[in-house]
């Protein structure tokens, strides 16, 4: 089957585009240092520990509401890569993140299945749309060293590709392991479970009744063993988030909501939605009311909503126009689009007692998947419709690809600023003036002492020497 | 039908070049190379480390490029006076933890800066009361165009 497809130059054409595209974005991820903030703390951690045994018995502890086990193990893996082989700390801890983007891109273009030239076509829309979307680049700037979320999306994407073909004996056992990994690293990673229960309801062959009960299974057993370990999940409060046109403080949050905080949740899960499907709110905040407040907004805004309500127009166009029908009709790929809406409408109620784009990241691709599915179903109409209607249809895909190839371009812009800001962050640290503040143990100041040496040593670009328009039209 | 990937092609094109331009050692939006006056101008603190620990001496004045401090002419400056001409205090501190040193009439003369180029963050690490009056007369600003 691989053979056939392999043949296709449509194939093949997705496949150098896709490859062309991903390699300088590649090389914008690997450019960001190290973090100091979430990733030097377990890397430090990971590494004083004697035993891998010892460090997985005590990370269970390690916080009241976080079950992360596999957080400080894969670290410790990566720095026994690093002895290993003598690479940079750079080059390995960064260098996962950019293997995690290519498989993410792989599983996108395994999902999508590009097999003729309309499918190419439809490819050139969604890839971007997948690219340039504000809850990839939020994932892609996570670390905790290793990032979790970029590890869940690809689990996730894992799951739908396995349940789009024919069932085999093994899937239960891959969707299990996807599941357990995905937990072990975040919470999100119950969005693996999601994943398969949305294949199933959608009558994807390829979930049958004992991968659902085998994951469920498992997931139930994840439940228990928080329970049994006394780790709870946080409440309001436990981080910031944004409410109508501003930004709440934990503090603030609990102080508001705390005693009744349904209200903030629906608020939250709402919102996580309406940030997928149209850019707005971010982080829970409603940049559109600040602007009309001010009388001023930024073409960043108009851009990302414009792009993304014209891409959920289309998504809904093609669900009102292929769903009516029988569930026994539905095509591999309306099943396929159903899945996709399925999970990212799911994923939103992650967001109940905070709102951050990294939590809507699987469903970020998803919701590329689903694009996909409806430029397809739209180009494949083309020949039916009056010329008029063509001609319009052509144009709107036209300037939705126009728009979402932009908010891609502006990927690099972004990891660019982070690339700069989070070589900065290592200035504070180990400071020549503050000797008091240096680890005392001599492990973790020479491993500190390298990786700062090694963010410092890479030179970044300045956000001051590129194009001063920029920041309007891709920060927001 | 084919006119749609237009707007893919042209990123798969430009990504091309990019990688291109990135094999041949430049590409999209390459690192800059600045002075040390330039680094503290432009918040670049962790670049300013690194060229104090190459050796740049961070008391030695050097040029900044046109738009940066000043418009319309480029000037020549110690690290310190771009930071507060900036109002850059976290490069300042920066500079001043890796060894830039700051004697009384430097002192002067980056509190008459400060003067002009507010900023509370500069004025604390100056030392300067917000409401303390100082005297500039004959202190000439480092951001002035030489003549």
């Amino acid at each position: 089957m691989v053979g056939t497809a392999l043949r296709s130059p449509a194939t093949t054409l997705a496949i150098v585009l896709a490859t062309l595209i991903t390699m300088p974005l590649a090389d914008s991820l690997y450019r960001v240092p190290i973090q100091v903030s979430d990733s030097l703390e377990p890397i430090v951690i990971a590494a004083k520990y004697d035993s891998a045994q010892q460090l997985l018995h005590d990370s269970v502890t390690f916080s009241p509401t976080t079950f992360r086990p596999l957080r400080y193990l894969q670290a410790r893996a990566l720095l026994a890569v690093t002895r290993a082989t003598g690479l940079t700390y750079h080059a390995v801890f960064r260098g996962l993140h950019v293997v995690l983007l290519v498989m993410l891109v792989a599983l996108f273009m395994a999902a999508v299945r590009v097999r003729d030239w309309p499918d190419l076509v439809a490819f050139t829309v969604a890839f971007p749309v997948l690219l340039g979307i504000h809850t990839f680049l939020s994932m892609l700037l996570e670390a905790f060293p290793v990032n979790h979320f970029a590890q869940v999306g690809v689990c996730a994407m894992g799951v739908l590709v396995l349940a789009q073909h024919q069932p085999r004996w093994f899937v239960p056992v891959v969707a299990c392991v996807l599941l357990a990994l995905s937990l072990s690293v975040i919470e999100s990673g119950a969005m693996v479970w999601v994943t398969v229960i949305c294949c199933a309801a959608a009558g994807l062959r390829g979930i049958n009744r004992t991968t659902v009960v085998a994951t469920t299974i498992v997931f139930a057993g994840y439940l228990l063993l928080r329970h049994v370990l006394g780790i709870s999940s946080p409440g309001i409060g436990g981080h910031g988030s944004g409410f109508g046109d501003r930004f709440y403080s934990p503090e603030e949050l609990a102080q508001r909501f705390g005693a009744h905080p349904l209200g903030f949740m629906i608020y939250n899960v709402t919102g996580g939605l309406a940030s997928l499907l149209f850019a707005e709110p971010r982080q829970g905040v409603y940049s559109l009311l600040t602007a009309w407040r001010r009388g001023e907004i930024h073409p960043v805004v108009l851009i990302n909503v414009i792009s993304s309500s014209a891409n959920t127009a289309l998504l809904i166009w093609y669900a009102a126009a292929r769903l009516p029908r029988s569930r026994s009709a539905w095509s591999g790929a309306d099943r396929t689009f159903v899945a996709a809406c399925a999970a990212f409408i799911v994923n939103a109620a992650f967001n109940a007692v905070y709102i951050k784009d990294e939590i809507m990241s699987p469903a970020g691709l998803f919701y590329a998947i689903a694009t996909f599915v409806a430029v397809r179903a739209v180009i494949d109409s083309l020949p039916r419709e009056t010329l008029a209607a063509a001609s319009f249809a052509t144009c709107f895909l036209v300037v939705l690809g126009s728009f979402w190839t932009f908010r891609a371009v502006g990927v690099h812009y972004q990891l660019r600023y982070q690339a700069f800001t989070t070589r900065n962050d290592w200035v504070e640290v180990l400071r020549p003036d503050k000797h008091d503040e240096w680890p005392q143990n001599a492990e973790e100041f020479t491993l500190t002492q390298r990786i700062r040496a090694e963010a410092i040593g890479r030179r970044t670009t300045s956000p001051s020497f590129m194009p001063r328009w920029t920041d309007r039209y891709w920060v927001e | 039908m084919w006119i749609v990937a237009g707007p893919c092609l042209v990123l798969a094109l430009l990504s091309a070049w990019w990688t291109a331009g990135r094999l041949a050692g430049n590409g999209l939006w390459p690192p800059d190379n600045v002075t040390l006056s330039e680094a503290a101008a432009t918040r670049n603190n962790a670049e300013a480390v690194r060229l104090i620990e190459s050796g740049a001496n961070p008391d030695q004045p050097s040029s900044v490029r046109d738009g940066l401090l000043a418009s319309g002419y480029a000037v020549t400056i110690k690290p310190v006076e771009a930071a507060v001409g900036a109002q850059r205090a976290d490069s300042l501190r920066t500079l001043l933890a890796n060894g830039a040193a700051v004697d009384l009439e430097e002192l002067r003369v980056l509190r008459c800066l400060e003067q002009t180029r507010h900023d509370s963050g500069v004025r604390e690490l100056l030392g300067v009361e917000a409401t303390s009056d100082i005297d500039c007369s004959g202190v000439r600003s480092p951001l002035e165009r030489a003549r």
